[in-house]
Formats: structure tokens, sequence, C-alpha cells
């Protein structure tokens, strides 16, 4: 294979598969052969799979490839959009894969051509010819993830319903003929637990909304994202605690509950809903607010399957305030900051509060993979800060704040650095700053207000300052994105989160949850010590991620994430030795210790309340 | 066999230079870092003292981490360590004064001493020199006596280690019956007569500060429409001056004790010579330098005006921009280095310097302006190299 066509192939087996090419989050269009058949394989998360699935011969060029290759414009959507997340440049694949299926075409070759089966035709009797496939090439955009630790899966269909009803039917179609069926929401799954050898359900078509302000709630279909109804609670004036952007709602508050920096003020789990339907696995439905309904608010210790496929939730609707706004308070020691969570905890200030670490500001605050490692570095030694704890709040939790920390990066001063953040990098300005440096980290220094002049002086922030650290030619649309206030406005950027999938630019993130009792300092230093004891003994790249304070900050959600290269197989083992460790070291830790709960133990009871975790 | 650690340090660097120049046998116990092994930080290290090759063949650099126990090292396996050490030069240090970094400086200033002496006592070493500072005094006022201290404060936690250090040493050394001598240099710059220097932080910050801001603001005049810099006062007058107006909080008197580079290891060859039965020794200067004398030097050599000392009182009437802030924050970290009124005594290391003649110039303009020259030409520190 030509070296032009190994780095093509490197970027395809790289995505990510956080599905943000689906959603049209920075305002510049969503992949338009993707809006229109909604299988995954044609949006840009599709095709790089195909196209990797091509070169390792994994399947033939078939008339569904055709059509989702010829489908594709290259308008060159998704090349930002990836990169802006992940530092991908995924046009290229796109050409490449267009190019390739072309030179098939051209070449002579005759496209395969899957001839429908029994229960293919069954299948798209009840949701529509269209939705129903069991082509080669959409069924093996379904069937990996980049989760190391589980094999691809080729299912036999591929159905996307439209309707509750649709959604029952063929739930007792598969019963009838014994076919397994795995749902996917927004069809990713960066866990890979959603893959089956018989019938993957893609939710992506039913994606009603609608909003009833009066009862404070979003009436929500299967497909809809997280993204997706914060724009439309936004429109109203109002928000949701969001998941991942890409996530579906629905999908979300089954799978885990849904949990954010806002469940400190908006809890989590059975604390997001009013109500949700199901279609069971007898083909059933039933809404949760019935008595006769299964009782789906207990919770278990032990992993047990979802009460079915959710076909719609009512979501609540939080009020906001003018006045709302975000801010930094860095910390160099993190029991400090830790300690600074609760308090915000127990006196209920803010309504989105985190402990992060420095990989996470870094990321968050970089436009390149380059820039954020460069950041990492100097965010300890030269700033001394090693963790901050962010929080969102109205004026008086925010006055609040300032007078329990000692030094605040507020929203100007967080967009001035990070619109100049090219110059915070620069050596000569680094080693000036380390000398104001004693008794006190540098950061309290910077953050005195008299200093912001002279920071204005350093760094002259602007959009193209800051998209001066990018390629060349995604100079101009990130100067163009970065004048947008939104694109540094925390507030707006929390509540949507599109910053959350730059975790993984650098290597696929593998995240470890877990609840913990806010109040035992002992009991999350071990946990992060023991993390990160295991990480190094596996050779693993890793990091503290955030800590959430929860319930008046008598809990907390703390997650620890290890960084691997997913396409590299001696990672994959490394990941894999590590999890043989970590299970049974927590299992033992929760068992012991009260507030301890591990979240893959919530996993699909994300509707129980959470006091029946929390609590046990 | 003399084994030295930090001999990477600017003071560890120059002692090694010296010690090498007359061709003693020294084995370097230095570190990898970004990448660089030990071996090839010290060769460039050699290379910019511009010392012969004939010479280098008396040095041996063993890759090693002072914070581990044994450095590191493979336990048992032979290394030039295990052989005979006659004396050990400790030059290894974390000079940070912040105190978020105390575990980092605990390690390094107290467990690396540990782990040195654990060798001198293991080897058969007969003397050890311990690179110490006159500033382990704390926050002792008056004079500051060449004996073992323990103050009641200190004004930052290098300090406080440095002097955990030296009762370390003098625990450990007594009871192995190793001859201690501790070596408490002030503030140490670069060449009296070349300028040259590894380190360009103490003395050079508040000049390098001026420069940075000097050039900052003469770049938002000249490509900016000057915008900034009128905020902050600063204007290029008719004669290319630029004129920053800077008050400076004047209210003691006492002054900066700084030594240059050459002065120090002249002073710490000539004790080393002359004491064999050890003890603590200050290499200071009898002449501190006045921060107000400082600034004026850089003012003159990068032509610069507008800085003031200002009474307390005056300068509580205004409030300070940010560019006063900048040097306030600098001075709040320094103050007791900068407005030391001590006097370090010389009471052993007078006599013993005086005897050959060895004698600490004062900071004068010419050497200032070598000094600031050197730093200027290397970048501070980024091209030492010629990187």
């Amino acid at each position: 294979m030509p070296k032009d066509d190994d780095d093509v192939l490197r970027t395809a087996a790289q995505c990510r598969h956080y599905a943000m090419c689906k959603i049209d989050y920075l305002g510049t269009g969503l992949c338009p052969p993707g809006k229109k058949y909604h299988y995954v394989s044609y949006y840009p998360q599709g095709r790089m799979d195909l196209y990797a699935a091509l070169a390792e011969d994994l399947i033939p060029v078939t008339e569904g490839l055709v059509r989702i290759a010829e489908t594709c414009t290259l308008c060159g959507i998704c090349d930002l959009q990836c990169h802006f997340v992940t530092g991908l440049r995924p046009l290229r694949v796109m050409k490449a894969l267009k190019d390739r299926v072309g030179d098939f075409l051209k070449g002579g070759g005759k496209p395969a051509s899957v001839a429908p089966d029994a229960p293919l035709r069954r299948l798209q009797g009840i949701v529509g010819a269209d939705w129903a496939t069991n082509d080669p090439a959409v069924l093996v955009t379904y069937a990996n993830d980049p989760f190391p630790l589980a094999g691809m899966k080729m299912p036999r269909y591929v159905v996307l319903p439209g309707s509750r009803d649709e959604v029952a039917a063929v739930v007792r179609l598969a019963n009838e003929l014994g076919l397994p069926y795995a749902v996917r929401g927004n069809g990713g799954s960066v866990f890979g637990f959603v893959f089956s050898e018989g019938m993957v359900l893609d939710m992506q078509r039913m994606r009603r909304i609608s909003v009833d302000k009066d009862n404070w709630s979003a009436s929500v279909g299967p497909g809809v994202t997280s993204f997706e109804l914060q724009q439309e609670a936004f429109r109203h004036g109002l928000r949701v605690n969001a998941a991942e952007p890409a996530a579906t709602v629905c999908g979300n508050i089954v799978c885990t509950g849904t949990f954010s920096a806002w469940s400190h003020a908006y809890g989590t789990a059975a604390d997001g809903f009013i109500d949700m339907e199901f279609v069971d696995s007898r083909g059933e439905v039933f809404p949760l607010n019935d008595k006769k309904a299964p009782n789906v608010y207990a919770f278990e210790n032990a992993v047990i399957p979802a009460p079915g496929i959710c076909t719609e939730a009512l979501v609540k609707l939080q009020p906001t305030t003018e006045d709302e706004d975000g801010l930094l308070v860095p910390f160099w020691d993190f029991d400090q900051a830790v300690a600074l969570a609760r308090e915000l905890g127990r006196r209920r200030i803010g309504l989105a509060v985190a402990v992060m670490g420095i990989h996470y500001i870094a990321n968050f605050m970089s436009p390149s993979k380059d820039l954020a490692g460069r950041l990492k570095d100097v965010l300890p030694e030269t700033l001394g800060i090693r963790y901050a704890v962010f929080a969102i709040g109205d004026r008086f939790a925010r006055e609040a704040i300032h007078k329990l920390a000692a030094a605040v990066i507020d929203s100007d001063l967080l967009r001035t650095l990070t619109l100049g953040l090219p110059r915070l990098l620069d050596p000569e300005w680094q080693d000036l700053v380390k000398g104001f440096e004693a008794g006190r980290p540098p950061y309290e220094i910077l953050c005195r207000p008299e200093m912001r002049p002279l920071l204005e002086a350093v760094l002259r922030p602007s959009p193209e300052t800051f998209a001066g650290a990018v390629e060349e030619d995604l100079r101009k649309p990130y100067a163009e994105l970065y004048s947008q206030p939104r694109f540094t406005d925390m507030t707006w950027l929390n509540m949507f989160r599109i910053l959350s999938s730059r975790m993984s630019r650098r290597k696929h993130m593998f995240a470890f949850l877990v609840y913990v009792p806010l109040d035992r300092h002992d009991v999350i230093n071990h946990i992060n010590s023991e993390f990160d004891r295991i990480a190094q003994a596996h050779g693993i790249d890793h990091d503290f991620g955030f800590l959430t304070p929860m319930d008046l900050g008598k809990r907390a959600i703390l997650e620890y994430d290890y960084y691997i290269d997913h396409t590299d197989p001696a990672e994959r083992e490394k990941i894999r030795r590590a999890m043989l460790e970590i299970g049974p070291w927590l299992d033992g830790l929760a068992e012991r210790t009260k507030g301890v709960t591990f979240l893959k133990y919530v996993f699909s009871q994300g509707c129980s309340r959470k006091e029946n975790f929390l609590y046990r | 066999m003399i084994l030295l650690t930090g001999g990477t340090g600017f003071l560890g660097a120059h002692i090694a230079a010296h010690l090498i120049d007359r061709k003693e046998r020294i084995l370097l116990l230095a570190r990898s870092r970004q990448g660089v092994s030990a071996a090839a930080r010290v060769g460039r290290l050699l290379d910019w003292f511009g010392l012969p090759a004939d010479l280098r063949g008396k040095v041996e650099v063993i890759e090693g981490c002072l914070e581990r126990p044994g450095f590191g090292l493979e336990p048992g396996a032979p290394t030039p360590l295990s052989g005979e050490i006659d004396e050990i030069v400790h030059c290894a240090s974390n000079t940070s004064f912040a105190e978020r970094k105390r575990v980092e400086l605990e390690a390094v200033n107290l467990g690396g001493l540990g782990h040195v002496l654990d060798l001198a006592e293991r080897s058969g070493c007969r003397r050890f020199h311990l690179i110490s500072t006159a500033y382990v005094a704390g926050l002792t006022p008056g004079h500051c006596a060449e004996e073992l201290v323990r103050p009641s404060a200190f004004t930052n936690v290098y300090e406080e280690t440095k002097c955990r250090a030296e009762w370390l040493a003098v625990e450990r050394c007594s009871r192995a019956g190793i001859r201690l001598s501790i070596y408490r240099p002030s503030i140490v710059y670069g060449h009296s007569e070349t300028g040259r220097s590894l380190l360009f932080n103490a003395l050079y910050y508040p000049v390098r500060t001026a420069l940075f801001l000097k050039n900052l603001y003469e770049r938002d005049i000249r490509e900016r429409g000057g915008k900034k810099a009128g905020e902050m006062g600063v204007r290029i007058e008719a004669d290319g001056w630029t004129t920053m107006p800077i008050r400076i909080r004047a209210e003691d008197e006492g002054g900066l004790n700084v030594i240059p580079v050459d002065f120090f290891v002249r002073a710490f060859e000539a004790i080393r010579e002359a004491v064999g039965e050890g003890g603590v020794f200050h290499i200071v200067s009898s002449q501190p330098t006045r921060i107000e004398d400082i600034i004026d030097y850089g003012q003159t050599l990068f032509r610069i005006r507008g800085f003031s000392a200002c009474p307390a009182q005056e300068m509580e009437a205004k409030p300070r921009n940010a560019l006063e802030k900048v040097f306030e924050t600098y001075l709040e970290a320094y103050e007791p280095y900068i407005r030391d009124r001590r006097v370090f005594g010389t009471e052993k290391s007078g006599p013993v310097l005086e005897s050959r003649g060895i004698r600490c110039p004062g900071l004068t303009i010419d050497i200032f302006k070598k000094c600031l020259d050197y730093a200027v030409q290397c970048g501070w520190g980024a091209r030492l190299y010629g990187e």
C-alpha cells in the first residue's frame, strides 16, 4: 500500500466513534448524506470504518457501498468538525473511499448485491424497505468500536425503526425468529457493549422533541442527542442536565443515568426525568409512571440487563438566570480542591461544579494536541496549577466563591488565556512567570485584576492568535469559530459539552467512574493512587479526570482515565491486564466502604433513584 | 577520586570544571533530562567551559537519580561508585522557593543528601563538602556566624531544607568520622571577568523583566499603535530611550549580597585546601548591592528611564499598575534578600581568603554589563549551547 494510503488508513483506524460528526455542534452544518439516510454508514464515522474495512478485505464493494461513496460530496464539513475534537482530518479518508470505489467501478468491477432473506423482508415490512438492510457495507459500520476488550461482531441486519409501534413489532419478530438484538442510540458505543450477531436497532430516525414549558419537561425520542435537546431547551431559556453531546438522551439515561458537572444541582439517574416509556423484551409497551410497571427505581449492585428499549423520555427542564457565568479556582493541592468542591456542595453554591485535572483543562483550552500537551506541562510547572474547581453560578454564587477562594480565574480571564494560549506558552514569558513564585503559586498573581492589562499586552488574545496554533488551512475557520462568544463562554460550553471529546484527542480514553463519599479524602486519595499504581505497573498513560459533588456534597462521582492507542494490540493487552486488577480491587473497596459504588454496576440501571446506589 | 553531585547545575558545573582543570580524577553523578543522557549533558557543559579533550579523560559520568536509594543503580552491579572515593563534593540541590514543591525539595535536599551520605559511609570517604547557602540563617537578624544554626523561622522552604541538610550532614559525618566542610555562598551570579553564567535568576530577574516589558511595549508602539503601552504610560522618547513609569517601593536600607561565580570557585578551593578539618564557611560579599543600583545599571544598559524608588506611603496613595505589581511581586518574594541588613560573619573563611589574596569584587556597572550582555546574547540561557 502506498504511503499516502497508509496515512489515510491510519486516520481511518483512529476514529473514536464519538459520533460528533452526527451533530451540528459547530453550527457549520451536518454531513448532508448522513442527515438524509440516517445510517451511520453515511456519516464520516461510518465512512472511516468502511475505508478501514475495505483495506482489510473485510467486505467486498457492495451496491450499498457504492451508494454511500457516491453520496459524499466532499463538502469538507467533517474536516473542521472532527479536527475540533479529535485533531483528525477525515476529508482525505472520504476522498480515498470515493476514489477507491470509483476506481473499482472504472475497472469494470461489479458491486456485490446481497439478496434480502425472509427475516429481512419481514423487518422491511415493519419499518419500510429503506430502513432495514443486510448490506455488508452497512453492517460493518455497526460491528465494532474502539473499545479494546471486545472483538468485532458482524450483525445480520441493521434496522432503523421510526416509531414506538415499529420497535415493539421488531422486538416481537425478533422473539419469534430467535434473533438476538442490540440497541444503539446514536449508532455508536464507545464502550463496545452494544453489538449483536443478530440485529442492531439504530434509533436515529426517532428524533422527536417536544417541550412542555408549563410542565418543565421535554419529551424526547430515542434518537435525540443531548446536544439537540440542550439546543431546544436553550431556545426556551431553559437547560437540561446533559450527557456528552452526541450521546442520545434516552440511551444515556438508561445506560448510566445522566451525570455531569451539573449533577451538583440537578442530581443524576432518576433525578433527571419525569417519566420514560419502554418496549420490554416481549414487545409490550410500558411507561415507568404506571403502578404495574417494573420497579426500575430500585438498584441492585450487579450487572443486570436494561428494562427494555426506551422509546420516549420525559426529561426535566431546569430554569436559568441571566447572570450565570463560569469560573475556575486553581489549586496545586488536590485535597484543597476537593475540600472547596465539597464546601460548594454543602453550602448549595453554584449550579455546576467539578474538580478537574490538568489533562482536562489543557485539552478543553487547546485547539491542538500539541498545544494541549505543552499546556499540560506548563500549568503545573509554570503556573502552579494541577487542579481547578470549575463552577457555574449566578452572581451570588460567584461572589461567594470569590470569598472562599484565594484566586479565581473568571470567565474574562479564561477567555484571555484561551485566545492568547499560543503566547501563554512562550518560553520567555514562562520564565518570567516562574520568577514570580515564592510562597504563593504564580497563578495567584496572574489572577489579580491589576495584572489583566499586562496579560492582555503579552498574550494579545484574539481568535486569530488562537487559530495560529492549528494547521494553516484551518486557521480561518478556527478564527471564525472563536469569534463567536459561545466558543469561550464557560456556561455555554459546559451546557453543550462540545469539548468533552477532546479528552481522547491524543489517545482513546478508557474512563473509570466511581461514586465516592466526598467527606472521605482518604478513600478518594486511595482510589486515585491505586488507579495511578495500576496504570504505572502496566505502562498505561493515565490521569485523574474529574470529580463532581452530588447530593449536597455528601457524595461525588470521580472519573479516572486511562489512555491507550486502541489500534495497537500491545496496548489493548495492557488494558486487559489492568482490568483484571481493577475489578476485584474496586469490588472489595465498595464492599467495605460506604458510599463507594463502581459505575459498572449502574450500567443499565440508570433509571434508579440515586439514593439507592449512593447510600447502600 | 572525588565524587561530585549536581555537576550539571550552576555551582556544581563550575566546581567540576575547576577540578578537571586541576587534573583531579572525578566521578560526576548526573541524571538524563528531556531525552539527553547524563554523559551528553556533562559533555555539553565541558564544551561550554572550553575544557580540552585531554583533560576530560579523568572524568567519569554516572547516570543516576539522587532521590532513589543507591541512586537507582542496580544493586550489586559494579560501577565506579563501588571503588574508593576520597572526597565527595555535594552540590546537587533543588533551589525552588515554592512551598508547593516541598516534597520535591525534601526529596532532593534531604533525601538525596541522605543517599550520598550512605555512599560516603560505605566508600571510605574521608572528606565531605556540602554546598549550602548563607540563607540557612532564615529570619535570623543581625550577625550570622559561621556556625550551625537553628533559626525559629525561614523565608521559604529552600532555606529550611538546606538548614536541615546541614544538620543531617553534621550528624551523619560525625558518626562516620568523616570531616565535613559546609560552604555557604550568598547569591551567585556570572563570571566577573567574562560575564558568562549558566543561570539567570535572582540578580538577573528584575532586569530581564524590565527588558521584556520594554520590548513588549515598544513592539506595541511600533506595530500596533501603542494603545497598551499608553495605558501603562510607556513611551519611546525622541532620544530613543524608553520611559516606563514604574515606582518601586523603597523603605529600608540594606542590599543584595551577591558574589560572582569565579570568586565562589576560588573561595571554595582555597577553603578546601586550607581547612582540612572542616567547618562552616560563608562565601559572601562584604559590600551588598542595593536593588536601586541594579535597576539603575539595567536602565543605563538598556536605555530605559522612569523607574523610581518610592516610599511606601506614597505607593499607597496611588493604585499600582500591572507593571508595578510585577516588580512588587518580585520584590515581595526576594525582599529578605534584597533588603538584607544582616552581616554574614567571615571569621573563619575571611582569613583563609585574605591569606590567598582572594577578594569578592563589588558589583560594578562594568561587571554588570558583561554579565547582562552575556545573558542577552545567550537568550537568558535558552541558547547556552548554541541551539
